[in-house]
């Protein structure tokens, strides 16, 4: 009898968002989907609005990134206007978004890998959560992460009026100058933040690297894809988050190619399934090749990893160094295993620090200039930052007075979307079988697409802020034969 | 005693927005008072205890959608109402989930909190305005706020 396992972790949704696992008449898992919802309409939402409202309202579609959308939102503007931000205000944005990727990434590898890794994934459920981490790397550290992130949130806010809905980016610059007398703030954040990198890399080392199990898991097969990878990188091909071009490496690691974010289009394409509402990325010149990997296949990945195998190496010595070790220790480049990601974020937060650091010195920071007027009439732009998750671009058209005509967002979990649906089937048919489904085994499909850390942030709030998993097995006439309720943890 | 007033939710669909225009009234009326805060979230998950650290007091604005409930109606709630559920992914931690952390890390968090829930139609709508249910009982639910929070503001009068 075959049976279908659906995993349902997002019902505040309309029920959208949910693995389902089909089994055969063996046990085995025949086909594993995993469902995104994304964006839901905010394309056709924007129709018709002022432009300049695009950092506003864009920032909304998400309660855990808003920054990067905000920025790729202002980038958008001034390819818009054809505008220019002065030097100031270019490094402002820049150093503002790499301390968001810091607090960001912060909160990933404590809060959310870390209930995967530093507990463990064969852990009891009720240890799998926020407080088994404290558990684990003990209450300093816990404090350490609190502390680390209400500081550079705070920065966050002094430059933007607020962290959640930013009042920063505007076409050609940024709304506010960075006041010599808060720059100290910002020099002794830096020193904190790159201390709190080189510590959390620490952590890694200590309970992941040092447990071969965990090793064992990462380097498994069941998580790992030989796919394309894109990132943005600066001239020296070095990762960057906020500007530069966008690079394309084949899955033996070469380059395929580099573009000006603006030519997006001529690269990458969109394919729809009819079973999820997520349009699944691919590269326009290899062709969609179903849900395959390997060089013929068009599928390619962003977020920490991709980025890492993208560029040639990180811009800042510490971040260069850890770089390094990444590869000398995952049997060099590029590495294709899904859970490094985890280990990739945290050295990229490093990078963000010591490049936090390097900004908040330059002494262009606290130049009072830093915005250029717009004088152009606007028509089209393309703005693109890596979100912490990846590569994000924005598209705007407008008619002469600036209202949006058009609009095209692709956010990190659409390029990523068809390389998770792959993690998420090679998953589950490597580590289910003959019908044998437990927790555990559950919670160890669900790793492989937290490792991307997909983002459903556009949900709605709503209390209890419970999240309920459902896990429904239905026999070959599509009856309901069992059905698990897992409150949360 | 500090007193934070927090309306949760996303202004941009439908009546989502409810708890941000329950905030932005609020914020009128107590403008001039001290130690009283009023902010507005939409953010969810770790975010929200970096909102709630430092403050003693703390009402809860948000929609809730149970089907149970007329549209408009006002529920008040005590976090002990609200179970000790643990999320599956902290991007959507909840409140029981924040204060067993703070608890655990002895954080200066709200010894009090009460939440003020109330029954919407439609928070799914992207761009849509509020339901006219909703529209209807945002000035009760403001009054609601209100009253509890001049009650505490009274209190060590009263003691």
């Amino acid at each position: 009898m075959s049976r279908t396992i659906t995993i349902d972790p997002i019902t505040r949704l309309e029920g959208h968002g949910k693995i389902d696992i089909f089994l055969n008449d063996e046990g085995n898992v025949d086909r594993a989907y995993f469902q995104v919802p994304e964006l839901r309409g905010f394309e056709k939402f924007a129709e018709g609005r002022p432009c300049e409202d695009m950092p506003q309202i864009t920032s909304r579609i998400c309660g855990v990134c808003p920054m990067a959308h905000h920025m790729a939102s202002a980038k958008a503007l001034d390819d818009l206007y054809k505008v220019e931000a002065p030097p100031a205000g270019k490094k402002i944005r820049e150093m503002i978004y790499d301390i968001f990727t810091i607090e960001d990434h912060a909160l990933h590898f404590y809060f959310l890998g870390g209930p995967d890794f530093v507990v463990g994934p064969d852990a009891p459920k009720a240890e799998r959560n926020i407080l088994g981490v404290i558990g684990k790397v003990g209450l300093e550290v816990g404090k350490q992460v609190i502390a680390a992130r209400k500081e550079l949130r705070g920065l966050i806010n002094l430059m933007c009026g607020k962290v959640i809905h930013p009042v920063f980016g505007l076409p050609g610059g940024v709304s506010k100058s960075l006041k010599k007398a808060d720059l100290d703030k910002f020099t002794g954040a830096a020193d904190r933040a790159i201390e709190f990198g080189k510590f959390s890399l620490q952590v890694f080392d200590d309970l992941v690297l040092k447990n071969s199990q965990y090793v064992e898991w990462i380097t498994s097969d069941a998580y790992t894809h030989q796919t394309y990878y894109m990132g943005l990188v600066d001239e020296n091909n070095k990762v960057n988050f906020y500007d530069g071009k966008v690079r394309v490496v084949k899955p033996d690691g070469s380059e395929h190619s580099t573009f000006d974010p603006k030519n997006y289009l001529d690269h990458i394409s969109e394919h729809v399934e009819p079973w999820s509402y997520i349009k699944f990325c691919y590269l326009k010149d290899i062709g969609w090749k179903g849900f395959e990997d390997g060089a013929d296949s068009g599928i390619y990945s962003v977020a920490p990893l991709a980025r890492l195998n993208a560029a040639d190496g990180m811009a800042t010595p510490l971040a260069q160094e850890a770089y390094e070790k990444f590869y000398a220790t995952l049997g060099g480049k590029p590495v294709h295993h899904t859970l490094a990601n985890h280990w990739a974020r945290l050295i990229e937060l490093l990078y963000c620090a010591e490049r936090f650091k390097e900004l908040a010195n330059d002494p262009d920071i606290t130049d009072p200039n830093v915005r250029t007027l717009p004088t152009e009439k606007p028509t089209e732009g393309v703005g693109v930052v890596e979100a912490p998750r990846g590569t994000l671009f924005h598209h705007y058209k407008t008619d002469e007075r600036g209202v949006i005509t058009h609009a095209n967002l692709i956010v990190a979990t659409q390029n990523n979307a068809a390389r998770i649906a792959l993690s998420v089937d090679k998953a589950a048919k490597g580590l289910i079988k003959k019908g044998e489904v437990n927790d555990g085994l559950l919670n160890m499909v669900e790793m492989a697409f937290r490792a991307y850390d997909p983002c459903h942030g556009c949900a709605t709030h709503a209390l209890p802020g419970q999240m309920p998993l459902m896990v429904r097995l239905y026999d070959a006439d599509k009856n309901v034969v069992n059905e698990l309720v897992r409150n949360g943890a | 005693m500090k007193t934070l007033v927090l309306g949760l939710g996303n202004d941009l669909i439908a009546d989502d927005g409810v708890g941000i225009e329950a905030a932005r009234r609020l914020r009128e009326i107590f403008a001039e008072t001290p130690d009283v805060d009023v902010h507005e979230c939409s953010m969810s998950g770790i975010a929200l205890l970096e909102e709630l650290i430092d403050y003693d007091r703390v009402v809860l604005i948000d929609a809730v959608k149970t089907d149970k409930t007329p549209v408009g109606e006002i529920t008040s709630l005590r976090l002990e109402d609200l179970g000790a559920v643990l999320a599956p992914s902290p991007h959507y931690a909840g409140l029981p989930e924040l204060l067993a952390l703070a608890n655990e890390l002895e954080l200066d968090f709200p010894k009090e909190f009460v939440i003020y829930a109330i029954e919407v139609e439609d928070p799914f709508t992207i761009g849509g305005g509020m339901t006219q249910g909703v529209l209807s009982a945002l000035p009760k639910l403001v009054e609601k706020v209100k009253t509890k929070v001049d009650e505490w503001i009274c209190e060590p009068a009263l003691a």
